[in-house]
């Protein structure tokens, strides 16, 4: 937060000195941004509004080294518990050291203050391939971004396959958990500080909802790409040249595709493509052109290009690492059972010799303190939770986004069964 | 601070002519356009400074082996600062963004500059000529972008300097027109659309189900306008027209014919597929669910 740090620092020189804002002058702020004044107030983050151009930019990184996984910084600043998200650029993977990177990043953000861009950082992305984003780096990472306390810093996870597959963008926000946040520090994920701190597999991470922010000259833009003022021409002209852009694209698609998925898409295509704009009657339909119809691919929901089977082959292989997990514990549990039992019968052995000895006249033998409890029997500490937390949390996100996707391909299915019935 | 000084030839002209000659420049002939850089371009020019009527950056992209097809990937901004007599271009910026830009993704190289408004500035020949240097062997292509939309619209236009008059001084240039495409990867695709659906400007992303809801909506409707286009043809209200009959016949004829009985095989053990994923992964959820319980009550 550079650039609310440089504004503020006078201000707090001036809180110090009355203890209020009054003897700034205020006015000349403008409203949305008085309540950044107020450096020592933490405001919860509520909601993430994203640029068109960062999400272009993610996107693009993302799709261009698909399927490697890749990061990146984000740019903008939190405004009233909004965090405004305006740019991004990506981070080099193949930068070795941290010092590389470090000098890249500030480079990097020097660069881009120079033109006017928000040289505050407010997160950074990483777009992931199955879905199973929930992993020990990432959590490290984003520990040390939301270090301090009224950082606002947030994690975007993009998912390039199943934006492809499902024709509707798959971008999430997450914050960690304040729960997740106490234990980390303590470092102990044991069973106890799990249910005393709330934190199970379901909010290691918060989620936080996304919206998408266009700049009036970007809506020009974009309702200028959806429908170009002189379409109807080129369109003709499209139709008339066979090798043309959309055909050719077309006939790809086709070559590649099964029977059965054919009659959704080629009709969804072709309609979009052409016809959509013969029709002058009707000019607001222009807009409600969809730009993307691979939601209507049948083909890549049933699947999706292999990504299902890959998808249920990752499942298969955390529940073997969750039985393993579980298996661990179970063995850890029982062995500290077992002790505890030895411990509880020892000490009720010396209570009924003592009361014995007591009953003779005798003197008792004296008691055990907890130290020397704890040499006589070994319980062991309990194993680290933490990767079975994160393993179980994968496979949650694993499982809730096939199911998620199976509404969609049931209804594609039912669909293709009425066209096949009224052809 | 190293700054490219470019000035108008009748003040100085000694500055510009050191350029060497590049006879040999291969021109373009396509143009592909990705739309992040456009989004990119825009944005640069909402954070302007102020009293700045024109941004200048540089564009990134590929060719292809024979420098006949170009495709801009990505731009960055580029300082710049324009006076009656002379431009300067902050070439430090430029170079070190470039070097940025390298490491993150080393594929793309430069091929040219953007500027924005409706005409060309009176130093394009100038900054044309430094940029064709830096994309040598190829000609730099420049990309215009209207957004004060004097004509109501952005007015996307990608041009070509070529040399005109003897001597090759660098302030004899023509812009030639050089054809553009918009390419749109599936992937951006998807986020154009997320953006587009908005009416004030801000916007949630909706679910998969809802997405897939408004696009069959949108599905039928244009069913409907064929149809109503069809009609209106045999009944001879509308005037025909041979090429959408064509583009239509050709559209029916990619409708596969399956055999309904082949057809319900597929269907049933597709959808058995389907019913059978969600169960099981449904179980296992409930199973994590009752696992992570019996842990906490033990």
């Amino acid at each position: 937060m550079a650039e609310t740090g440089k504004q503020t620092k006078p201000m707090t020189a001036l809180l110090n000195e009355d203890y209020s804002l009054s003897a700034f002058d205020t006015s000349a702020v403008p409203k949305q941004l008085l309540p950044v004044l107020d450096v020592e107030k933490v405001t919860a983050l509520t909601t993430v509004k994203v640029d068109p151009l960062a999400i272009l930019k993610i996107v693009k990184h993302a799709r261009e080294s698909y399927p490697t996984p890749v990061n990146g910084q984000l740019l903008g600043m939190e405004i009233d518990g909004v965090l405004e998200i305006t740019n991004a650029f990506a981070v080099p993977t193949q930068l070795g050291s941290e010092e590389d990177m470090t000098n890249y990043q500030i480079e990097m953000i020097q660069c881009l203050r120079e033109v006017n861009i928000d040289s505050s950082l407010a997160g950074w992305y990483q777009s992931t391939r199955l879905g199973d984003f929930m992993q020990q780096p990432l959590l490290d990472v984003q520990t040390g971004y939301q270090a301090t306390p009224n950082s606002s810093s947030v994690v975007l996870i993009h998912d390039t396959s199943k934006s492809e597959q499902a024709g509707n963008l798959s971008l999430r926000a997450f914050r960690l958990s304040q729960a997740y946040q106490s234990i980390a520090n303590e470092g102990k994920f044991t069973t106890k500080n799990l249910v005393d701190k709330g934190l199970t597999y379901g909010n290691i991470l918060e989620e936080l909802p996304i919206q998408i922010e266009t700049s009036a000259l970007a809506k020009a833009l974009l309702s200028e790409l959806q429908w170009p003022a002189n379409a109807d021409q080129e369109l003709l002209e499209s139709l008339q040249r066979p090798s043309s852009f959309n055909n050719k694209l077309r006939a790809k698609r086709l070559a590649d595709r099964s029977a059965i998925s054919d009659d959704a898409e080629a009709s969804s295509d072709a309609l979009d493509n052409s016809l959509s704009g013969l029709l002058p009657s009707q000019p607001t339909a222009y807009l409600s052109r969809p730009m993307c119809t691979n939601a209507l691919d049948l083909n890549q929901s049933l699947t999706g290009a292999g990504s299902l089977s890959r998808q249920l082959e990752a499942i298969g292989e955390l529940i073997d690492e969750h039985i393993h997990d579980a298996n661990q514990w179970m063995y850890w549990k029982r062995g500290e059972a077992k002790e505890n039992n030895r411990k509880q019968q020892f000490l009720q052995r010396r209570a009924t010799s003592n009361a014995a000895r007591l009953a003779r006249g005798e003197k008792p033998e004296p008691e055990l303190t907890e130290k020397e409890l704890d040499k006589m029997f070994r319980i062991l500490p309990e194993p680290s939770r933490l990767d079975a937390l994160l393993n179980t949390a994968n496979l949650e996100l694993l499982t809730k986004g096939v199911t998620q996707s199976r509404g969609p391909a049931l209804a594609k299915m039912f669909m293709a069964q009425g066209l096949h019935e009224s052809a | 601070m190293s700054m490219l000084n470019l000035n108008l030839p009748a003040l100085a002209s000694n500055l510009v002519k050191s350029r060497t000659t590049t006879t040999a420049t291969t021109t373009a002939q396509q143009c592909y356009i990705h739309p992040v850089v456009l989004f990119s371009i825009l944005d640069h020019y909402l954070r302007r400074n102020d009293n700045q009527d024109r941004v200048i950056g540089t564009l990134l992209g590929v060719r292809s082996d024979d420098g006949r097809v170009v495709e801009i990937r990505s731009c960055f901004a580029v300082p710049h600062f324009e006076t009656n007599d002379q431009v300067e271009v902050d070439m430090e910026h430029h170079r070190s963004m470039y070097a940025l830009h390298k490491k993150a993704s080393a594929r793309e190289q430069i091929v040219g500059w953007y500027a924005t408004g409706n005409k060309l500035s009176k130093y394009a020949a100038l900054i044309q000529d430094f940029y064709s240097r830096e994309a040598a062997p190829f000609n730099a292509v420049h990309l215009v972008m209207d957004t004060e939309m004097n004509h109501g619209e952005l007015g996307i236009k990608c041009l070509q300097g070529a040399p005109v008059g003897a001597g090759g001084h660098p302030e004899n240039c023509i812009f030639l027109p050089l054809a553009h495409e918009l390419q749109y990867p599936d992937a951006e695709l998807t986020a154009l659309q997320a953006a587009a659906d908005s009416s004030d400007g801000l916007v949630s992303l909706i679910s998969d189900m809802e997405q897939l809801e408004k696009t069959i909506v949108e599905l039928c409707s244009m069913l409907e306008r064929v149809s109503a286009y069809v009609a209106g043809v045999c009944s001879g209200k509308t005037k025909p027209n041979n090429v959408v009959g064509k583009y239509l016949m050709d559209m029916l004829a990619v409708v596969p014919k399956v055999d309904t009985k082949q057809f319900s095989t597929l269907f049933q053990s597709h959808l058995q597929d389907i019913l059978m994923v969600a169960y099981l992964t449904n179980l296992t959820r409930a199973q994590l669910n009752i696992a992570d319980r019996l842990q906490r009550v033990v």
